[in-house]
């Protein structure tokens, strides 16, 4: 056998690089979607100084990319405030950072959807600012952005790919080594793409089934 | 009792209240007649403090609407029911009504989903509890919007034209409803253009006519020729909402 053949153990290779892709999605996805909330409720209740705060950093988050995001977080934080980040360290923070400003975008349109007389009706039996959040702004926002956030979290499932060049063994790295050493690109990035693929899927239908769920009361039947 | 002292409400240039005293003592029922923009809804707002006013003084049983510690107070005793009934459209009818018991006046959710029934089923919707508004006819939604008023056990009624998105044969049901609270003593300031029924169920009619009150009076002094009607303004509204 060849150095360069496909040895079984290459598959446990595949399985771990998708699990470091997957547990940096999950990961990134969920603070992505916790600063992100926090974020938009901020600007909920215009939080004065912080909502601006909060706009601008959204703003520049989503107009600039990903990958020089990444790299400024990996080469030039280090340099300039002299502290150690790990590769992961840096792919937690520039991942959780983007997701964080497109879940702020969707929860801002999802929050501005819902009619303002709901919220007097709620208001006006005596329920608290919070208490109108908890129950009647919040379960109809999330109802109305998961769509949008589903399609987000698929795109960004992909986005996490861009780690690998900093060093990351995610999938996407595992793949380049694979690459590299059996020089098949044909079967190496189909494979990693296929794996990509039914990831992207589950997360998709993860949604639909949350959405079904969650839009119980406006079940829609189509024309 | 619900007291309003010389309440002004400025919407940019335009004044919509100019100047309104008010006084509903318990067990009252009064009716707010006058042409729209007259400054009905606004008034109703001004009570249950989702305006700001912008002079006078808006006090429920004492509680002042316009300090915030207060305000709280104020608004447990009082329930209003909206023109277009402002249901919440992701819970079921007894979901909407337990809301505010639960949260508010920290109800177990048993005991108060269970009156939201009682509630449902006293207004002819014990088969629709698990509705949402959604899957609920006009009179339907307002009826629980009532229920939704009445689960707080408010002291005073609030309706802002409660039926004015309603076709007559539901109005008429929401009318009923209406008629037996105001007869079972319920204290309510009814804002409306149903002027027949304002004339049954009414002890008192206001009519606010450009954000003024011109006049208040018992009712039968109110159609009476020497009272109510003396007023050209009263009696022009009078026969043009009967032609129509």
């Amino acid at each position: 056998m060849r150095y360069a053949e496909f040895t079984w153990f290459d598959l446990v290779l595949l399985a771990q690089g998708l699990g470091v892709t997957l547990g940096l999605f999950l990961a990134t996805s969920l603070i992505g979607l916790l600063v992100g909330s926090a974020w938009a409720v901020i600007r909920f209740y215009r939080v004065p100084v912080l909502t601006q705060v909060v706009t601008f950093l959204a703003e520049l988050l989503k107009n600039s990319p990903v990958l020089v995001q990444l790299f400024l977080i990996f080469f030039g934080v280090p340099a300039f405030f002299r502290i150690n980040l790990t590769p992961v360290d840096a792919a937690l923070i520039t991942l959780s950072g983007n997701t964080a400003a497109f879940v702020y975008v969707i929860a801002v349109s999802a929050i501005e959807s819902i009619g303002r007389d709901q919220v007097e009706a709620a208001r006006v039996f005596g329920l608290s600012r919070w208490q109108v959040l908890r129950h009647v702004i919040a379960p109809q926002a999330l109802a109305f952005s998961i769509g949008p956030l589903t399609g987000l979290l698929v795109n960004q499932l992909q986005v996490t790919s861009l780690i690998s060049v900093i060093g990351v063994l995610d999938l996407a790295k595992i793949g380049n080594i694979l690459n590299l050493r059996t020089l098949k690109p044909f079967i190496v990035w189909t494979a990693v793409g296929l794996l990509y693929y039914l990831a992207a899927k589950a997360i998709a239908y993860l949604g639909a089934r949350a959405e079904r769920r969650l839009r119980a009361h406006s079940a829609w039947k189509g024309l | 009792m619900l007291k309003a002292e010389s309440v002004r409400k400025v919407f940019g240039t335009t004044t919509v209240l100019d100047g309104v005293d008010l006084t509903i003592q318990p067990g009252e029922v009064v009716s707010i007649l006058g042409s729209s923009g007259s400054g009905k809804s606004t008034l109703i707002r001004c009570i249950n403090g989702l305006e700001k006013l912008d002079g006078g003084r808006v006090t429920v049983d004492d509680f002042d609407v316009s300090k915030p510690r207060e305000l709280a107070e104020a608004r447990k005793r009082s329930g209003t029911v909206f023109q277009l009934f402002n249901l919440y459209p992701h819970m079921t009818a007894v979901q909407n009504i337990a809301l505010a018991p639960i949260e508010v006046l920290k109800r177990p959710r048993a005991e108060a989903e269970a009156e939201a029934r009682n509630l449902l089923a006293s207004v002819g919707l014990a088969d629709r509890a698990e509705a949402y508004p959604a899957q609920l006819s006009g009179g339907q939604r307002q009826r629980v919007g009532i229920c939704r008023a009445l689960a707080m056990k408010p002291r005073y009624l609030l309706l802002d034209e409660v039926t004015s998105a309603l076709d007559p044969e539901m109005t008429a049901e929401v009318l009923s409803i209406l008629a037996k609270l105001a007869a079972e003593g319920t204290t309510m300031l009814f804002v409306t253009h149903e002027i027949e029924f304002a004339r049954t169920i009414s002890t008192r009619i206001v009519f606010l006519d450009k954000g003024k009150l011109l006049v208040d009076l018992p009712t039968d002094q109110f159609f009476a020729p020497a009272g109510g009607l003396a007023q050209p303004r009263i009696a022009q509204f009078l026969t043009k909402m009967r032609k129509d």
